[in-house]
């Protein structure tokens, strides 16, 4: 499982490391014990609907998700990450008075009441939803931004109403180029742009997973994930699942304002990456997720005992050609083995994964992990950069200590 | 780590139209967060709470007087923050002083 390419890379990635090469074939490696800097200093909070979560910010809210979660193909609701863009932030919600407006360049504008939307054949899809700086307090060089963990991710069962069949009973001409979707967040002051996303009208047409969800996982939306829907946009980063939905409008032209451009872009280069420290030339909406995979148990820090099997749990997921194959390693990446993948959910969701490792030697230990997707994309030693802290997608790793 | 908590007040009014009638009301946490002591704190506190809790600033990333400046030009001329320009230089002075490299 080594080619030429990733050898080279991983050479490169032991001496960015600090490792000395001669070193590395044990797993006797020095370092400190495991405590992740970035996470340190943060609270947990419980937030209503919410268990306890890692407060990044409290308005807006911004919450993630423990890592311990990740050990499982599905997020529980109530350990769901959160994150809003502007404030205030809808904390009231009434059925009898919400109605989803589909309006602009139709020919029948609709007013849909929650009873309306239900009344669409539903459609389940189990999705992953992550925001697309997720792990953005790791980039070095730092960037500004939301310094995210790695827990802005989570994955339901999303069901709700097609978007192309609300679109058809609206009657979206076909001249039209892009649909936009705003929720009941609004800015504080006026000059503050509306937190609205944009989808091309022929992507949506051409695709029957993205829907306007009221269930996620079976019961209705918690408010700080989008009660009481919420746009799903499998495969696709966060930011285009617009959550307290309250209009969807059909427009004849490009939709650029604030948060599609400037807002939520990406070099325009294959890898979306440039030198780190550097400024693109050209950039373009972010939209597929990259490929990731986690190692959720043990934490990483673990005491295991020499000898003895581990069990090690986790799951992989990509922008929607599902996962092939996750691969472990405990030779900072010489060799790999295979691990065993769970349940197969569908493309779009996380798909969970279990291995069993034996540790032959005490001392400390570096478990990495990798995920290759169906069309055979995985993931690097060196961590990608670009300026706004997105894309992330670098092999990750646990430390363990063995006794 | 703190534990902070919450209420959650979910209403339920039964109808015969079943999903029809739901109301549901969350009340959100207090801040918390707290910026060190130092001059220009005051100035800091006001015009950055206009849009977002202060652990926007203390979560970042330390940076030195360029960063900070490119943040307060920022929420000024792209989000319309109303900050005067003397008080965004003592902002700006403020963060690079307590919220500088780390």
């Amino acid at each position: 499982m080594r080619d030429r390419v990733d050898e080279v890379s991983r050479r490169r990635f032991l001496l960015t490391a600090g490792v000395a090469a001669a070193t590395v074939y044990g797993c006797r490696l020095s370092f400190a014990a495991d405590v992740d800097p970035l996470l340190a200093g943060r609270q947990l909070v419980r937030y209503p609907e919410k268990t306890d979560l890692i407060l990044l910010t409290a308005r807006p809210p911004q919450l993630e998700t423990p890592l311990s979660y990740f050990d499982r193909a599905i997020t529980p609701n109530d350990a769901f990450f959160v994150r809003y863009h502007i404030f205030p932030i809808p904390t009231s919600v009434d059925l009898d008075q919400w109605r989803l407006e589909v309006k602009g360049h139709v020919d029948k504008p609709l007013s849909l009441s929650m009873d309306d939307l239900k009344r669409f054949p539903p459609a389940s899809v189990t999705a992953v939803v992550q925001c697309s700086g997720n792990s953005r307090g790791r980039f070095a060089p730092r960037v500004l931004g939301g310094q995210w963990g790695d827990g802005a991710m989570g994955n339901a069962v999303w069901t709700g109403a097609r978007l192309q069949d609300v679109l058809k009973a609206a009657g979206a001409r076909a001249s039209a180029l892009d649909v936009t979707f705003d929720g009941l967040d609004k800015p504080a002051f006026p000059s503050v742009p509306d937190f609205v996303k944009a989808l091309d009208l022929q992507r949506i047409m051409s695709d029957p997973d993205v829907i306007v969800a009221y269930e996620m996982n079976g019961q209705r939306l918690p408010m700080l994930n989008g009660f009481p829907a919420r746009l799903v946009v499998p495969g696709w980063y966060a930011t285009y699942w617009v959550k307290n939905l309250s209009e969807i409008t059909v427009l004849t032209d490009r939709f650029e304002k604030f948060w599609m451009k400037p807002g939520y872009r990406i070099p325009d280069t294959p890898c979306g990456c440039v030198e780190p420290g550097t400024a693109p030339k050209n950039t373009v909406p972010i939209t597929r997720m990259t490929v990731r995979s986690f190692i959720a148990s043990p934490a990483s820090g673990t005491r295991v005992a020499v000898n003895q099997p581990v069990a090690l749990k986790g799951i992989a997921f990509d922008g929607g050609y599902g996962i092939r194959e996750v691969q472990v390693s405990d030779n900072l990446g010489l060799t790999w083995s295979r691990a065993t993948l769970g349940p197969d959910h569908g493309r779009y969701s996380f798909r969970e994964w279990s291995a069993t490792w034996r540790p032959t030697g005490a001392g400390n230990a570096r478990l990495m992990v990798r995920a290759v997707n169906g069309i055979g994309e995985s993931q690097g030693y060196e961590p990608l950069w670009n300026p706004a802290g997105y894309l992330r997608n670098v092999i990750e790793q646990i430390a363990l200590v063995v006794d | 780590m703190r534990l902070l908590t919450a209420a959650v007040a979910l209403t339920l009014v039964v109808t015969s139209a079943g999903v029809a009638g739901e109301t549901v009301s969350i009340t959100l946490p207090p801040e918390s967060i707290a910026l060190d002591a130092g001059r220009g704190m005051d100035q800091t506190q006001t015009s950055c709470r206009m849009c977002h809790s202060l652990d926007y600033i203390t979560t970042q990333p330390g940076g030195g007087t360029a960063q900070w400046q490119g943040v307060v030009t920022k929420m000024m001329k792209v989000y319309g923050a109303p900050i005067s320009d003397q008080d965004a230089k003592l902002i700006e002075e403020y963060l690079a002083t307590h919220y500088g490299p780390r």
